[in-house]
């Protein structure tokens, strides 16, 4: 309890170095926090174009939404997606990136991640209104459903940040982690159906049938990955516009606090030993 | 340390424990100012980082009464994209400060750094002594009962080195306590009422001020402990 407190009485701290991220991230560029929509749009047009026009990936139709376009199907993914890879990727330098504070200063250290999973939350709440704006003027209804997403994002925010303090320390005593998770974000992104719909995997699944014997299929695998489920209920809620699946939902939720509870207890055994080893 | 040494600790490479202080024993007086002298590598940061809970001593136990601030560096975390003003904010909420904290202290911080003209300006474009003072006044205004500095004193010009020296006074007359490192003996001389002396990672001498540092200089001079 006494950690929780102090981590409390630092929600100030949190603060402020979240804005120094937000504010110091685009100062000094024209178009400021617009280029944090860059990324995204570039993004979905790339993939829109391989896999939607070359791939002729056709995700089913949005139900009851009626939605049949496929760059906003794949943003309902892709948002949640880069939010959690820029929040591991940034969560995991950020111990090292402030090295120097560590060294001279005694606050409490779990902020540091901490912060940097509130500054892309910023990013990405930016980014998920625009979308929102652009289902809504492609028909979907998506206003009842904003509440359950919200609970969503924060889900998969737990989830981030219980990922991003694991790695935060292991990048500290191994340098080559950052190395390693780039390759593995990859890896990780392109298993989860993110550009392209379960359905293509189910197809392949179903051909092979039951893996070595068992009845376990591909399909059952596949939806092992904590993301499948997350971008299934982000997909459900946005683009479908219905209630998710329960069980689904409820996945979610253990992975994030499984994630974030483990993640805590992680830093919290070898915070102290910060300092010496950066 | 590279995945390759952790492996290959368990199995062929020899390691010597260093110790980096060692039976380092001594009580500071509440309301004293108390120097910290010593060659270089004797232990004396290392000290200060564990009395400011950055390092945790591996055995042995540290005790302080009352808020303890540790001054190691000026301008921690100051981003220079930012303006004086959001430094200001951002460094005394690093330091352990309130938002309403520094909001009442922020005109007697911007007063005592002198750079009022510059305040709304990014610190990149502040001359390197303007940056300094900046930093040192927020550190200044966290108002602990036990102060610990290391060799910062010897911030920005005489005028605002003078300045520093009155707020040690300042502080000192107002009970406070002062633990600093310094390799300047003068200064130890002038503030401290008592010190000590480590000399590899060991506690050679403590007590009043004068002879602990008569005791160091006499063993450079003779090269003898």
């Amino acid at each position: 309890m006494g950690y929780i407190n102090e981590v409390i009485s630092s929600r100030e701290l949190l603060v402020n170095l979240t804005m120094r991220e937000v504010k110091g991230k685009y100062k000094r560029t024209v178009f400021g926090q617009l280029w944090s929509l860059a990324n995204p749009l570039a993004a979905m047009l790339i993939y829109t174009f391989v896999f939607a026009f070359i791939f002729k990936a056709h995700p089913d139709r949005g139900n009851p939404s009626g939605l049949d376009v496929f760059a906003l199907w794949l943003l309902c993914g892709l948002l949640p997606w880069t939010f959690l890879a820029t929040t591991i990727n940034a969560g995991l330098g950020s111990l090292i990136a402030n090295a120097g504070l560590v060294q001279k200063v005694y606050f409490s250290r779990i902020v540091l991640p901490l912060s940097n999973v509130a500054a892309s939350g910023y990013n990405w709440l930016f980014e998920m209104g625009v979308l929102v704006v652009a289902l809504s003027i492609a028909g979907a209804f998506v206003l009842p459903w904003l509440p359950l997403v919200v609970v969503l994002m924060v889900l998969l925010a737990l989830f981030a940040a219980g990922i991003a303090l694991m790695l935060a320390v292991a990048n500290v005593y191994f340098r080559d982690t950052q190395n390693f998770v780039g390759i593995l974000l990859q890896i990780w992104m392109y298993l989860t159906p993110i550009i392209y719909p379960l359905n293509l995997v189910q197809d392949q699944s179903d051909r092979i049938g039951g893996l070595f014997g068992t009845s376990i299929t591909l399909v059952d695998v596949f939806r092992l990955n904590p993301m499948e489920n997350f971008v299934d209920v982000f997909r459900q809620l946005l683009y479908d516009n219905r209630w998710p699946n329960a069980s689904t939902f409820l996945v979610c939720t253990l992975w994030a606090f499984g994630s974030f509870i483990v993640g805590v207890w992680v830093f919290r055994r070898n915070e102290k030993n910060l300092a010496e080893a950066l | 340390m590279t995945l390759k040494a952790a492996i290959m600790r368990g199995k062929r490479s020899v390691y010597e424990d260093f110790w980096a202080l060692d039976e380092v024993s001594f009580e500071v007086p509440v309301g004293s100012t108390f120097g910290l002298i010593g060659s270089n590598g004797s232990g004396k940061s290392t000290l200060l980082k564990c009395l400011s809970k950055i390092y945790y001593p591996e055995s042995g136990s540290i005790s302080a009464y009352g808020k303890l601030a540790a001054l190691l560096e000026v301008g921690s975390g100051f981003h220079h994209e930012l303006s004086g003003r959001e430094n200001i904010f951002l460094n005394g909420s690093i330091l352990g400060m309130s938002k309403k904290e520094v909001t009442q202290k922020f005109d007697e911080i911007v007063d005592f750094s002198g750079v009022e003209h510059f305040i709304d300006q990014p610190v990149k474009n502040y001359s390197s002594g303007m940056y300094v003072r900046l930093g040192f006044s927020v550190a200044i205004s966290v108002a602990p009962d036990i102060l610990v500095v290391d060799e910062v004193l010897a911030v920005g010009d005489a005028e605002f080195q003078e300045k520093c020296r009155q707020k040690f006074i300042e502080f000192k007359n107002a009970g406070k306590t002062v633990i600093l490192v310094s390799h300047s003996m003068d200064t130890v001389q002038q503030m401290c009422d008592k010190a000590a002396w480590l000399k590899n990672g060991r506690l050679v001498q403590v007590g009043e001020a004068a002879p602990t540092i008569q005791a160091y200089l006499g063993s450079l001079t003779t090269g003898s402990v």
